[in-house]
């Protein structure tokens, strides 16, 4: 009931927000719309007046709140401040070419995803292994640059730039496809061990079934409580739509939402937002509607159990190296000097002076690698504190975190983080509260079993008994049982949270030049991969590594999560 | 009328006990001035939801008096203790504690009664918190209630540890390094911290080995006889009760029978 309520809320307040971008971010568009609508007219204050008030933006939040709700159920979103022109048939537009992307990407995804758990459910192999696993956690516009780079610029080809033909199809489809056929794959290849341990696949094949039919029994038992993450892999399908269709330059609608954020055409914005939204929030409630009806009423009776995934085991040595060579790196490159440019050697190759080469105006890759560490590491870092702090918050309020949670898994980072830029402006701070936003549900949720726990225990009802108030059991004893292991997890999700925000560097929503945040430096390096590829592939394969670091302690925090239970149910049987 | 039965130490767990009506005592052990019993419970109703647990239940327990209360599972004792305790608030009905009828008081001010009127649970791990030493455990009630002091705080503890027969030493312990019957001796220490009148026992012994079973039994009657606690002592182990109560109430589908 409450999380009905908190969904309603959350979505009225994303779509309120939307709806308020214009008035949010203070941009005054009465200068480039005179520019756009007529070239000879000056710009005087009477007509710059003129254009506010047609616009409503003198009129207050609510009456443009208004305006905008009304034109939506008309199905009028109003026209773009840059082109004059309407914004539906642009989104339309957008639309239509962002839906063939995905619908490529999905069957990649789909084949890659197949390959990935063949195995696992051919010969009841566990997991996926850990090549695998990172490529799931690659952000897209990581692998998408990878292959600009290799297929499109070394091989040759296909075509790496525009939409307008099925080859223009290929690379943008792989670049989403992939990761997203990754985490399918490991996601199924994770919970088919436990259900193939189950005994009526030993009956049944004692019983002479064939093996493809138990098998297919075996997916079908698996997939369903799989299907709702499932549904949050094509939420980030359409994130990932942002980085890929840049990248490639593909004229869908998360280009579109990206060059409407960064000229402040806040109309054309908040169409294709609307758009990216809505898409997000389908896939969800597809997820959930297939989920139950797979399912059904054993759901409800809570009378199924369901097999527990079993991730790939990961030796605590892989996480520890990874970690060792990035921080040798970092730490390297933090001796060096960032910022001067020695314009004898632009784009010069590795050599003793500068290990990693340098880039276009002659900087010290490697130092710039190092110094990037802060703001992308740094902010990740306060990042996953402050989502720690919101998840142990909503972790008290489980029902309102879970209707807040549904929607803001509707939003990947990077929509997220075009709505901020169009607010606040690109930045770092914006970068990092778009990430925040999106960062806190897992930690909620995790918050939110932990606080069950500790109150279902009878060791609270002796609390109560003793006469402590809900204040001293929540200080004393809820809060110090709940906080520890969120923090832990919190930490635990710092490398991928860096991704998240170089991702928002890269698209330029992030940091800006010259700080040597990791996306941003990636973005600028790509333009010349040709000519200096080790200095392109620098901050790829930083990133890289941290996506393998992010795979790596996520499977140790599951492992050791199953390990501290099993302690705890040995200590009871004793 | 029968006459009472008297709380007689345990020595072997299964010894043949001698037969017990449930009826009220001529004269109980401790009596009050006027008779008047220490808890006093009318009528009592507990329900979840539509489902009633405690269907109309009255009984008394005098100051020192063990009162045995015994039933199949799921007939409504656990109910009956939380509503005692008022950690759950009955539906209708009176309990009264000390001459004050605990369900017409709120949360704060049920705080300072809370002192004399405390609680044992069947899960010896469960009921301490996982992340606290012993002591520290012990000591919270008596933080709680201001009555902690840096000279006569860790004095009480010790002497509460020495009183439920655990070693001093393990007071720097955490309870899974504590065996079960340990732990409960740590819950039986923490529940005595403030002197209370009256413990509620719910299945104290049941989680426990049955090697373990007799100390804790025997541990209850030497604290009975040296601090004049009354119980009410729960299970569904018809011998332990019998060689503890001095009268013992038997429950069926939320209602006391004879
Ligand atoms: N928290 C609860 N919510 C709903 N029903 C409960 C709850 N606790 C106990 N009951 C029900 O009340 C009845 C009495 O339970 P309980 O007092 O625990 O019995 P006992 O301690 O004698 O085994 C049972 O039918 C039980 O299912
Ligand atoms: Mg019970």
């Amino acid at each position: 009931m409450r999380a009905t309520a908190a969904r309603a809320a959350a979505l009225t307040a994303v779509l309120a927000l939307t709806g308020l971008l214009p008035w949010l971010s203070g941009t005054d568009p009465a200068l480039s719309l005179l520019r756009a609508r007529s070239a000879e007219q000056e710009p005087t204050p009477e007509a710059l007046a003129a254009i506010r008030t047609d616009l409503g933006l003198d009129s207050g939040p609510v009456a443009l709140l208004g305006r905008w709700a009304a034109g939506l159920l008309h199905g009028d979103l109003g026209v773009s401040w840059v082109s004059g022109t309407e914004v539906l048939p642009a989104v339309l537009a957008g639309l239509q070419v962002s839906l063939t992307l995905m619908g490529a990407a999905a069957a990649v995804a789909l084949l890659t995803g197949a390959a990935l758990a063949a195995p696992a459910a051919l010969r009841g192999r566990a997991g996926t292994g850990t090549a695998a696993a990172v490529l799931a956690a690659l952000p897209e516009f990581l692998l998408a640059l990878l292959l600009l780079i290799t297929v499109g610029v070394w091989l040759g080809g296909l075509p790496t730039s525009g939409w307008t033909g099925p080859a223009h199809l290929v690379l943008p489809a792989l670049a989403l496809g992939i990761p997203a056929g990754a985490l399918l794959g490991r996601l199924v290849a994770e919970a088919l061990p436990a259900v193939l341990e189950e005994r009526w696949v030993e009956l049944w094949q004692g019983a002479g079934t064939s093996r493809r039919y138990v098998t297919t029994a075996a997916l079908r038992r698996a997939l369903p409580p799989l299907v709702p993450q499932f549904a949050m892999v094509a939420v980030g399908l359409t994130g990932g739509a942002v980085a890929v269709e840049t990248v490639f330059a593909v004229p869908g609608l998360g280009r579109t939402a990206l060059g409407a954020a960064k000229s402040q055409d806040l109309p054309l914005l908040q169409g294709a937002i609307l758009a990216l939204l809505t898409l997000g929030l389908l896939a969800g409630a597809v997820g959930s509607a297939v989920r139950r009806r797979l399912l059904g009423p054993a759901l409800r009776d809570a009378s199924l159990t369901l097999p527990t995934a079993r991730p790939t085991p990961v030796p605590t040595a892989v996480p520890v190296a990874l970690g060792a060579v990035l921080l040798t790196t970092i730490g390297w490159g933090l001796l060096r000097e960032p910022y001067a440019i020695h314009t004898t050697a632009r784009l010069a190759a590795p050599s003793a002076a500068h290990p990693l080469g340098t880039d276009a105006l002659g900087r010290d890759v490697l130092a710039r690698l190092g110094h990037g560490a802060v703001p992308t590491i740094g902010t990740a870092a306060a990042v996953c504190l402050l989502a720690g702090l919101v998840g142990l918050l909503l972790g008290f309020l489980p029902d309102t975190a879970t209707g807040f949670a549904d929607v803001t898994n509707a939003l990947p980072p990077v929509v997220a983080g075009i709505m901020v830029a169009a607010v606040t402006g690109p930045g770092t701070g914006a970068a990092a509260l778009a990430v925040t936003l999106t960062a806190w549900p897992p930690l909620a949720s995790h918050a939110a079993a932990l606080t069950q726990e500790v109150r279902a225990s009878a060791f609270l009802t002796a609390q109560r008994a003793m006469g402590a108030s809900p204040l001293w059991i929540l200080s004393r004893h809820v809060l110090p049982a709940v906080a520890g292991p969120v923090a832990r997890h919190a930490v635990l999700r710092l490398p991928g949270t860096a991704l998240a925000l170089a991702s928002l560097g890269f698209l330029g929503l992030g940091a800006q030049p010259p700080t040597p945040e990791w996306g941003l430096l990636l973005n600028e390096s790509a333009d010349y991969a040709e000519r200096a590829p080790v200095a392109a592939l620098a901050p790829a394969a930083a990133l890289a590594l941290l996506a393998a670091l992010a795979v790596t302690l996520a499977a140790m925090t599951t492992r050791r999560r199953t390990t501290t239970s099993q302690r705890k149910s040995l200590s009871l049987a004793r | 009328m029968n006459p009472p039965v008297p709380a007689t130490p345990l020595i072997v767990a299964d010894s043949p006990a001698q037969p017990t009506p449930s009826a009220e005592p001529l004269a109980p052990p401790h009596a009050g001035p006027a008779g008047q019993p220490l808890l006093s419970v009318r009528d009592l109703v507990v329900r979840y939801g539509t489902t009633t647990a405690v269907d109309g239940v009255s009984f008394d327990i005098h100051a020192g008096e063990t009162v045995g209360l015994v039933g199949p599972s799921g007939c409504g004792k656990s109910s009956t203790a939380a509503a005692v305790l008022q950690l759950r608030r009955p539906h209708s009905g009176e309990v009264r504690f000390d001459d004050v009828d605990l369900t017409a008081l709120d949360e704060r001010q049920l705080r300072p009664v809370r002192q004399r009127l405390q609680p044992v649970f069947q899960d010896p791990y469960g009921s301490l918190s996982p992340r606290r030493r012993i002591r520290d455990q012990i000591a919270e009630p008596l933080r709680l209630h201001g009555r902690w002091s840096h000279s006569a705080g860790p004095r009480r503890v010790a002497e509460l540890l020495d009183m439920t027969g655990l070693n001093p030493a393990l007071g720097s312990r955490f309870p899974h390094e504590l065996s079960g019957g340990q732990c409960q001796r740590a819950g039986i220490a923490r529940a005595l911290a403030n002197t209370p009148r009256l413990l509620i026992l719910d299945e104290p012994i049941s989680a426990l080995d049955a090697s373990l079973r007799a100390g804790i039994l025997n541990l209850l009657l030497d604290l009975q006889d040296g601090l004049g606690l009354s119980y009410l002592f729960i299970s569904h182990d018809i011998t332990a009760v019998r060689h503890l109560s001095n009268r013992i109430l038997t429950m069926r589908d939320g209602r006391l029978v004879r």
